[in-house]
Parts: structure tokens; sequence; C-alpha cells
């Protein structure tokens, strides 16, 4: 892969303003996509080293990649539905899903909404319109053009977002939703974070195109690419894709080109397939440090802000950690609900054989 | 009149009889050309003789026919070697016949006869002949796209030279299998050239109806793949195009998606009352038969009379009269061959 097509860009690498500030955000927004993005940053800071001690299994943080997570999400009606990849539980933030049921879903004890049925980061809410990601790759795609089709069938003048890596556009399950989205002039935002690197599969061995957003092509759906790490060019791309998808014109593709800081997930070791250095020279141009110099000239932010909602944070992170830890796994009977709205049979008697299992054990299983 | 391309928002076809093959590519010579209408009258004979037959009852199940579209597996063989590979989805009898395998074979194994190509074993969907390099027959759509992906992989990991041909409609190419396995080629460079028999019905849904782009030929710009659509009812233009790709690929430069517009004029398969579609539009269709255009072109050359295709016609009536004979008479295989061909050791032991 070359770096063929252009990047949209509107603060530079050191938090210059080098185009226009997207309509309609107000300073008061400004702040507000810090504030999402520094919270990532602290949750993905402090959640890590549970998993490190054995405290949760398993963790996917989106460290370096906060722009291309709140710049979208941040363009996003709360009645669009969100389908998102491993990185995009901030989005679930923005929309005001509590953090504390966030940090629950960690740990999968009886706190957790979802009793611990899903592996941690499978954070879901129907209310806030996030549905649970899909751990195998792309699934999410054919499932939210899906989506899309119906509001556009309804009549609705709403969008589906729906997010993947670069390693997803080689999955069969994109080509059948970028067709599908095109054929049926879906409402849908393909947003592709591309942090380079697919666990340990490079770009340059993903694909021979020139870039990612270039596949739409291939459909007939509009592309754009944009600098990943520049908050308000990701907004501004997604939110002219989004109005594309409520105007009725269909499917829209975004590329954000970012880099992934850390490792693939809290099971991978980047230091044995890539070269650091490299990693080093893109923690540079993190994303907060250049949104946080652009607000500081313009007297947005300081320190002391900084430090206070940090603080703020943490403790309720603590608090939260320390309740979710302490709290009962969910009960033995919980594997067998909330699947169907009627027990059939043949669970009944798995339900029972459960059961009689769990009594003859001395402790530790309830029923 | 409005053509039946432009009405579906194709392209025009350039007129069968045009006469002329592309400076870039080598000339074909008329006794070349004159055995390839050979082949596409033996092509359309076999499919039409299995269509009586299996009127007859003669032959089960599916059977998908080919007739209309012989230009395309013409123009393909004569561009690649006989020891190039050729895979194929289920509408491959005649191209079988033209990557060279044995025209009895073809048929009594459509006929599920013990003689057939797999030992009747198979059936119209799954004609396989190792010797002519003919790798199937492929029942599942798209199911035969990742295989070709996997010989062209063979192809370079030998470091050998050959290529891989791999047919299939205009359906399959919406399928994942397609993506993931064309990307594949691309990134690894692999020899194979994915032709897309773009016949304009998926079964029976219009070609409009399942994409938004004004070609197929198109989806191959998302992944870097050259890419060209061509007039497949015209044995030139499928020459050209395969010729090109072929030589790319055995220069290492990896695949190339052709996009063969042509057109079926049989059913989908033998059930098909094809209600989707106009006798009008199949009879237009027809203007540009592969067959007698490439017949146009040679008597305008004057290398090719009446009397000529007469005898032509006869030599492969009487041949194809044999090859259903031969079929008819064969005998049906024995009910212990259900359990062979398929493991080399057979440990199933169910006692």
């Amino acid at each position: 892969m070359t770096d063929g097509e252009p990047l949209l860009q509107i603060l530079d690498e050191h938090g210059n303003l080098v185009g226009d500030i997207p309509e309609p955000l107000t300073n008061d927004d400004l702040v507000m996509l810090y504030r999402h993005m520094r919270r990532i940053r602290v949750v993905d800071e402090r959640m890590l080293p549970l998993q490190r001690q054995g405290r949760i299994s398993f963790y996917g943080a989106a460290t370096g990649q906060e722009a291309a997570v709140v710049g979208s999400g941040y363009a996003l009606s709360p009645d669009d539905w969100v389908f998102p990849a491993l990185r995009e539980g901030g989005v679930a933030l923005m929309r005001g899903y509590d953090l504390w049921l966030y940090i629950a879903q960690l740990f999968g004890n009886i706190t957790d909404v979802t009793h611990g049925r899903q592996m941690p980061c499978h954070y879901t809410s129907r209310r806030h319109h996030f549905v649970s990601l899909s751990s195998p790759i792309g699934t999410q795609l054919p499932q939210a053009v899906g989506t899309a089709m119906g509001m556009r069938i309804r009549g609705e003048t709403k969008a589906t977002a729906v997010y993947m890596g670069d390693g997803a556009t080689s999955e069969g399950d994109f080509h059948i939703a970028l067709r599908f989205a095109s054929r049926y002039q879906a409402p849908v935002v393909f947003f592709c974070q591309n942090n380079q690197w697919a666990i340990s599969v490079p770009s340059s061995k993903q694909t021979r195109a020139t870039s990612f957003a270039i596949k739409g092509t291939a459909y007939g759906i509009p592309w754009e690419r944009v600098d990943g790490n520049c908050v308000l060019a990701v907004f501004a791309a997604t939110q002219r894709a989004v109005q594309r998808a409520y105007a009725g014109l269909g499917p829209s593709f975004v590329e954000a080109l970012t880099y992934r800081i850390g490792a693939h997930s809290t099971s991978d070791d980047p230091s044995r397939y890539r070269d650091e250095s490299v990693t080093e020279a893109w923690k540079s141009r993190c994303p907060l440090i250049r949104f946080r110099t652009f607000l500081t000239t313009r007297n947005l932010w300081n320190e002391d802000k900084e430090r206070n909602f940090v603080t703020e944070l943490e403790t309720a992170i603590k608090q939260a950690v320390h309740e979710h830890e302490a709290a009962s796994p969910p009960p033995l009977s919980s594997m067998f609900t909330d699947v169907y709205a009627k027990l059939p049979a043949h669970i009944v008697e798995q339900q029972q054989m459960a059961q009689n299992f769990a009594a003859t054990k001395p402790r530790g299983h309830r029923s | 009149m409005v053509s039946l391309r432009e009405s579906l928002g194709l392209p025009p076809l350039v007129a069968p009889a045009e006469d002329r093959i592309a400076p870039d590519v080598p000339d074909l010579d008329n006794n070349t050309l004159k055995t390839a209408l050979v082949e596409m009258i033996r092509m359309r004979r076999i499919e039409e003789d299995a269509a009586k037959a299996y009127g007859r009852g003669k032959i089960s199940g599916f059977c998908h026919l080919y007739i209309g579209q012989e230009a395309v597996a013409e123009g393909t063989v004569l561009a690649i070697r006989p020891d190039d590979y050729m895979i194929s989805a289920y509408r491959e009898h005649a191209q079988a016949l033209a990557k060279g395998m044995d025209a009895k074979g073809i048929m009594a194994e459509l006929f599920g006869k013990k003689t057939g190509s797999v030992k009747g074993k198979g059936g119209s969907m799954h004609l396989f002949d190792n010797k002519v390099h003919f790798l199937g027959g492929h029942g599942i759509v798209g199911g035969q796209i990742p295989i070709a992906a996997g010989v062209g992989f063979a192809i370079r990991y030998n470091e050998e030279d050959r290529v891989c041909i791999c047919f299939f409609g205009d359906a399959a190419i919406n399928q994942g299998a397609f993506y993931e396995a064309a990307n594949m080629a691309v990134v690894w460079k692999l020899p194979v050239i994915f032709i897309c028999e773009n016949n304009l019905y998926g079964m029976g849904t219009a070609i409009r109806r399942t994409s938004a782009t004004a070609t197929l030929a198109q989806r191959a710009d998302g992944l870097a793949m050259p890419s060209a659509q061509v007039d497949g009812q015209h044995v030139f233009r499928m020459y050209e195009a395969v010729y090109r790709a072929v030589q790319r690929a055995r220069a290492g430069e990896g695949p190339t998606l052709i996009e063969a517009l042509c057109y079926r004029y049989r059913g989908h398969s033998m059930s098909d009352p094809q209600k989707y579609r106009t006798r009008e539009e199949v009879e237009q269709a027809k203007e540009y038969d592969p067959i007698t255009g490439l017949q146009a072109i040679l008597a305008a050359r004057g290398v090719l009379t009446e009397a000529d295709v007469e005898s032509i016609e006869q030599q492969v009536r009487l041949e194809m009269d044999e090859v259903v004979q031969f079929a008819d008479t064969s005998e049906l295989p024995p009910v212990e061959w259900a359990f062979e061909d398929v493991l080399v050791e057979n440990e199933v032991n169910h006692a």
C-alpha cells in the first residue's frame, strides 16, 4: 500500500489551525471533544494494568486513536445506530453510557448488565443505540447495512455508523456490505480506523490499493480520507457522510489514518513484529496533545482544568473498580436466560443438568 | 430500436462481424480460426444434445447449459497453453470440452455412467480431468474462486510459468469468496485470470437489480487489480483480453479481472420457466451469436463456404451422435464405487 490519496487535516501536528473549524462546533463543543478524548485515555490507562494483574481477562485500548473515535462519534445524532469494532467503546460513553456500567462489563460480575456472558469491551445498550461489537472481524458490516436499509424503508431521517479496522476491509463481509449499501442506497457511514496494523499484519500486506478509502470506488460509494489524529477533520468528514445519509444520498466511506500506539489487545506483543521506533514517532503525533495545544492557545483549557478532570475521573474509576471487583459472580442460572423468551425443552434439560452438577461441588457455584 | 444492452444500461456490443485483432496481440491464422469455429460448434452441439437427453429422462438432477456463451470459453482457450489450469462453476460442460476433455467422458458423466469423467459420481456440475488441467465443475456459487487463488499460489510456489483461468458468473462476483480470493491474488501477485461471465442474469435476477455500478470490471478498482469489460460474444475480443492478462500473469505481475458480457439463450437450469425476460429479448441477443459471427468473418475472408459449414455441422453431428450413444449404452457405476476415491484409506468402520 502506498499513501496515494491526500488526507484532510484541520489542525496540523503542532496544533495550528490549517483549515476552518467545522460548523456548527462552538467553544463548548471543542472542550467537550477534548474531554471525551481525555476520558478514553484515562480509562484505557487504568484498565490495561487491571488485565496485567489478572483482575480482568481482556482489554482493547484505543490509545493513539482517540480523535478517530471521538471525532466520528460526535458527528452522530443520538438516534443514529452505532455498530462498533474493538476500539469504539468511547462512543458509548459519549452517548451517555454510564462509566460505572462500562467498567462493570469488564469484570462481568453481577453488576454487569450482560452478566459476564460476553468478553470484556463488548458494551451494549439499546437506549444508547449502541450495538455490541462482534468479535468475528467484519460481521458488523452487513448487520449495519441491514439496519440502514430498514431505516430507509421506514422513511426515517437516520443513519447507521459502522466501524472497522484496516484488517476488516479484506473480509468477504466488507464486500457484501458495500455492495448492498450502494445498490440499496442505505444511509450508512462506513468508518475505517486505519491504524496500520491488523494485529501483526501491516497495511502493506493487506492490500495493494493506494488507500482503504478508494475501495469505495468499486461500488460507486463516495469516500474521504482524513488525518485520523485530527479530531476536527474526523468530525468534518463524518458529519458530511452523515448529512449525505440523512439526505437520502446513500452510503459514504471515511478512512481515518492513525496508528495503534499499543498492542492489538492484551493478548499481543507488537515488539515481536514491528519496529517500535515508528511507534515512538507516532506517539509524538498524539491526538490529545495536538488538540490540547490548540485549546490552550485559545484559552479554552488549562492545567487546572486538566488536573481536576483527570482526578475526578480517576476517583470515579477507582470507586467503580472497587465495587465491581467485590460484586458476586453472576448466578449459574443466568447462563440460560436472555436468549429465548420461553426456554425450549433441551435447554431446560441442560439447565437441570448444570444445577445438579453444581450441587455436587463444595463451593463457588451458585444456582 | 433500443438494444438489449442499452435497455440494461450497458454499453452496446460491437458487431460480431468486425474482423480485426488488436495489434498488440498475436494474430490468429485462418486455420486456427476454422478450428476455433469447429470447437464452438462442438460446444453448442454437446449442450443441445444434453438438453435433448435431459428431456428424454436420460440425465437427472441439475443441468446448466452454456449455449450462447461459447466465444468466452473459446477465446480464452486460444490465449492459453494446454498445461494452464482452468476451473469453473456449474455451467462448465462446454468449457471442459474447450479445455480438451473427452466429449464421451463429459456426456457419460452427465448420464451418471461409470465411463464418465469422474465415474458417474459427480454429474453435470462436477466434471473434472487432471490430464487436461480442468479442475472442475463446482456447485457452490463462487466456491471455485478461492480454489483458483490456491492453484495460483501453488504455481508461484513451484516457480512455474503457468496460469489459472477462473470462470464465474455475474452473481458470484458478489460473494465474499470472490473478494477475499481476488485480494489475496493481487497482494501475492498470483497468476490467476478471473473471468466473470456476465450473462446479465443471476438465475432470474437481472444485473441492474444487483449492482449500482456501471460495470462489474469496476469491482477490481478497490483491489488495485487491472480489469477490462469485453464483448464476450466476440471470440476475438475475448482472445485479446485473456492474452493480455496471461502475459501479465506469466510475467509475475499478478491477476486480472475480465468481465465478459454475454448472454445465455437457455434458462438458468433445466427447471427455469424464464419469466424474468421476454422471448424478444432472447431473440435480440441471438443477433450477436458468437458462432454465426465467426462464420461471417471467415466467409468474408473467403476461407469458409456454406459447404464447409455444412460439412463441419455434419461431422460434429456424427461425433455427438456417437457420444450420446456411448453415454447411453455405458453401465451405471456399481454401488461399491460410492465409497471409493474420497479417502486414500477407508478407515470408516461402523462395526
